[in-house]
């Protein structure tokens, strides 16, 4: 059992860490609490269904996969300028707007694949044994390809110049504007990457758990990569990967360790969530502000 | 000696009726909508459709009370909250079991559920006091989907996926013609909308009203005030929880059931959207557009143009979008600001010159004594 | 007894001690300036004793109750207000609501029944900081002249027996300054203590009959406003070392 927990989890919390990434990024470079994350997730599994050998395409797994990725990075800067740009600054029109785009892409969804799931076919197919552990190659996949890119984009920020250029507009979009970094190109290319990586962790988790996906599928995603990133502090890389540890064992636990553990994941993952932040409320590692605001 | 009282008080309370409502052209349209709407069923003739209609504007009702709640909350403090359902779901589970359970009738169980909800809503608010915007938004999601958790969780006293249903005992009117019935129920939600709306006014506009303002402008300045901001978070958060569980409970008797899409997150969300759609901030502007929402989904889309259901939620949102974008302060704000630039009435200038008046004339009696 | 008594207050910010080991009291009735250059710890100060800031170690008793570690709106109840030095209006209501939120506080309150009674005692509020014109206005388009002087009006609103100003001279033209130095001498004669903190020197030391110096954190002078401008160290501080 103790096994079970510590593969699962780990495979659990780094797709997590990656989804979650890009909504700390959205959120810390872009300055957008972006509601419709969770559907760069969706579409992600959706175009790999569509490229791939059960859809259209009919390419290989892995190509289906980089292609889907990519197309979901043009949506998203698509749908930055297009929808978010124009209401940049007020919080609640930002977010009826994306909660208005999540609904579109919804029913863009529904009508062109129906209501019910698609299947989305394996990454890989077999499994192995590990400590008396019978993990699928799927699975394996999910983890090395979301520890890879969740490296990557780490080292991409903190270490080039566009990284560079990413963490001063977190810190003063004004001050950046005026030291002439393009704040609308950067914030719209921080949302292309955040739908990338959703993305990819969408098809990652759907290939190796569920193998479906449905029009619906939105939700969780989005509820989860708040979760993460409330939890480790809005705009810390590092701490939306403690987030994403913690949810995730979390989670994995509540499932083998309790009988209704399904149904229950999400709601302890919440709950905790929730009491992490009585006793830090900007998050394990946000921004704390002394002053009694 | 009778009628002349009579008279110098009739003719004293019509002419605050014209000050108040007939001079401020928005309120003399909003009256003139309410009589339009409370004699539609009569000037309907029964049929099929008509009393699809009735049901729509039934649904319109229930959701415009549940939207203001949320626009008092939000609008007025400044408390983001993208999980309203939670007090939603509370009411219409609470009435459901207890009316299941003990055989409670509306008019008991809805009363008791809402009071059960406003208690709850002081732990569920309590998170608001630690965490602001987004962290405060965020973790208001969090609320209806642990609630839709335990509701899954504990299938056999909830009912879990397949929802609780309560018997056709549960209506609030025993009547066997479906048309009448709707009639009633129509006239019971637009009449508790009318109830609700003017109590949440009150409120709003009342001096605890501008303390939630305060809040909503500047924490810190209210702090210095001398504001228990935390008391006032609070209250807001508990009356917004009366009404939102009030819609919640009133559905359930409706509907004849309960289900875990009362918590759902497409609810809560609505509530953003018919509120800001409609002008954050007035209350009038949420019930304006739950009714532009359910009006434009459930009714036009369905049977005027009959489009397949599937289309409806893109129909609709996209225009929401794009009202959203061009009018940032809301359908019906746009609409009584233009009112009032016709008819050059500036109902806060004048009612400041009439609070002047009073208080030079009391400063000049007093300086005379 | 002192009506506020400030011992020993430090605050540190990591490795800067923006308060150091500051003492000082003020006594009823008095209007007194607290000056330095900027970055001196004024301000800090200010949130130190008005709650909003955690000091490290100290006391600060207000009439001998000690109110270190209270909450903001509590210490405003115990009649200790304050102004900010960037104005900090509630832009979406109108000029005389913003006072009735300091007439709705507790102790604010006192001696009021009726809802009209607080809209006319906010009415008197708003004239005797000459605002009474504007009371329907909402209070984003007032002037920023104004507005400060709403400010006043608004901590005077929660009846306090200690007011402390924050710059409330900053970016005035020299007749509403003239008008404010008039202004704040009634409110001292209404039995209001203040504690000023200022730049415009000429117009402070008008009001004021006592002056605290404070640099780096430390308070390096106290006395005399006459004694103060001729005092060798502050004019150093203010001037630079003379060559």
């Amino acid at each position: 059992m103790f096994e079970q927990l510590l593969i699962l989890g780990a495979v659990a919390s780094a797709v997590y860490a990656l989804l979650s990434l890009g909504f700390t990024l959205s959120f810390g470079i872009a300055r957008i609490v972006n509601m419709a994350h969770g559907s760069f997730f969706m579409l992600g599994a959706y175009l790999y269904y569509a490229y791939g050998p059960r859809g259209f395409g009919k390419l290989d797994v892995f190509s289906s996969l980089i292609l889907a990725a990519i197309t979901v990075a043009i949506t998203g800067a698509i749908f930055y300028r297009s929808a978010i740009h124009s209401v940049m600054g007020d919080d609640i029109a930002l977010i009826v707007v994306t909660i208005g785009g999540a609904l579109v892409f919804q029913q863009a969804m529904t009508i062109i694949f129906g209501v019910g799931h698609v299947t989305i076919n394996p990454l890989w197919e077999g499994a192995i044994h590990i400590f008396n552990v019978a993990v699928t190659y799927s699975k394996i996949f999910a983890l090395i390809i979301s520890l890879s890119l969740f490296a990557c984009v780490s080292i991409f920020v903190s270490k080039t110049k566009m990284g560079k250029a990413m963490r001063a507009l977190s810190q003063d979009r004004q001050a950046a504007m005026l030291m002439g970094i393009n704040t609308e190109t950067l914030a719209m290319l921080t949302v292309a990457i955040a739908g990338a990586i959703a993305a990819v962790a969408g098809i990652l988790i759907t290939a190796s758990t569920s193998q479906m996906a449905d029009p619906f599928i939105w939700l969780y995603p989005l509820t989860i990569s708040f979760a993460v990133v409330i939890l480790g502090g809005l705009g810390s890389i590092k701490g939306t990967l403690v987030g994403a540890l913690t949810l995730g064992f979390t989670e994995t636990a509540v499932v083998l360790y309790f009988p209704e553990g399904g149904f229950l994941k999400t709601g302890v993952a919440l709950a905790v969530m929730v009491a992490v932040l009585l006793v830090r409320p900007k998050g394990l590692f946000g921004k704390r502000i002394e002053l009694e605001e | 000696m009778r009628t002349k009282t009579v008279t110098t008080y009739l003719s004293k309370a019509y002419r605050r009726f014209a000050l108040h409502i007939l001079d401020i052209p928005s309120r003399l349209l909003a009256l003139l909508l309410i009589v339009l709407f409370l004699t539609i069923p009569g000037i309907l003739p029964s049929s099929k459709i008509m009393s699809y209609l009735l049901s729509v504007l039934i649904t319109a009702s229930v959701m415009a009370i549940f939207a203001s709640s949320w626009d008092l909350l939000v609008g007025r403090c400044g408390q983001i909250s993208l999980g309203h359902a939670i007090f939603y779901g509370l009411g219409a589970y609470t009435t459901a079991l207890l009316f299941k359970h003990y055989g409670l009738p509306p008019w008991v169980g809805i009363p008791i559920s809402v009071l059960i909800a406003a208690a709850i809503s002081l732990p569920i608010g309590f998170p608001a006091l630690r965490v602001k915007g987004p962290y405060l938004a965020l973790v208001s999601l969090a609320f209806p989907l642990i609630a839709t958790s335990i509701v899954f969780a504990t299938k056999g006293i909830t009912g879990g996926e397949n929802g609780l249903p309560i018997s056709v005992a549960g209506r609030f009117f025993q009547l066997t013609n479906i048309h009448n019935l709707r009639i009633a129920e129509y006239y019971l939600t637009f009449l508790l909308l009318l109830v609700s709306a003017i109590i949440i006014h009150k409120i709003a506009n009342s001096d605890t009203g501008v303390v939630f303002v305060s809040i909503l402008d500047d924490e810190m300045a209210s702090k210095a005030c001398g504001i228990n901001v935390t008391r006032y978070k609070l209250m807001a958060f508990a009356i917004s929880a009366v009404f939102a569980s009030l819609a919640g409970g009133v559905n359930v008797h409706l509907l004849l059931s309960a289900s875990h899409s009362d918590f759902s997150l497409t609810l809560s969300f609505f509530a953003v959207i018919m509120t800001v759609l409609g002008g954050m901030g007035t209350i009038y502007g949420a019930i304006v557009g739950a009714y532009i929402i359910y009006f434009l989904d459930m009714y036009f889309l369905r049977m005027v143009v009959e489009i397949p259901d599937v289309w409806h939620i893109l129909i609709f949102i996209v225009p929401v979008i794009i009202l959203v974008i061009k009018w940032p302060r809301g359908v019906a704000r746009f609409v009584t600001d233009k009112l009032e630039d016709l008819s050059e009435e500036r109902p806060l200038e004048e009612r400041g010159k009439w609070i002047w008046k009073k208080y030079r004339r009391k400063k000049k009696s007093a300086n005379e004594d | 007894m002192h009506l506020l008594e400030v011992e020993n207050l430090t605050k540190r910010f990591g490795g800067l001690t923006a308060v150091n080991n500051v003492s000082f009291h003020i006594d009823e009735g008095e209007i007194v300036g607290l000056i330095g250059p900027n970055g001196a710890g004024k301000t800090t100060m200010f949130n130190l004793i008005t709650g909003f800031l955690k000091a490290d170690s100290g006391t600060v008793k207000l009439r001998g109750e000690n109110i270190l570690g209270l909450a903001p709106h509590k210490i405003v109840n115990k009649g200790l207000a304050r102004t900010f030095q960037v104005v900090r209006p509630f832009r979406h209501l109108p000029t005389i609501a913003n006072v009735l939120v300091a007439l709705k506080s507790p102790r604010g309150s006192d001696k009021i029944e009726w809802i009209k009674t607080r809209q006319r005692k906010a009415l008197e509020l708003l004239e005797d900081v000459g605002l009474s014109e504007m009371m329907m206005e909402p209070a984003e388009i007032l002037a920023h002249g104004d507005l400060k002087r709403l400010e006043i009006a608004r901590a005077l609103g929660t009846n306090p027996d200690l007011l402390l100003l924050d710059e409330p001279f900053a970016g005035l033209n020299p007749i509403e300054t003239d008008l404010l130095t008039k202004s704040l001498q009634t409110i001292n004669l209404d039995g209001h203590t203040m504690v000023i903190v200022e730049h415009k020197l000429h117009a402070l030391m008008k009001l004021a009959k006592r002056v605290l110096v404070l640099h780096y954190g430390e308070k390096i002078a106290e006395g005399r406003p006459e004694e103060i401008t001729k005092n060798k160290k502050v004019i150093e501080v203010y001037m630079g070392k003379e060559k």
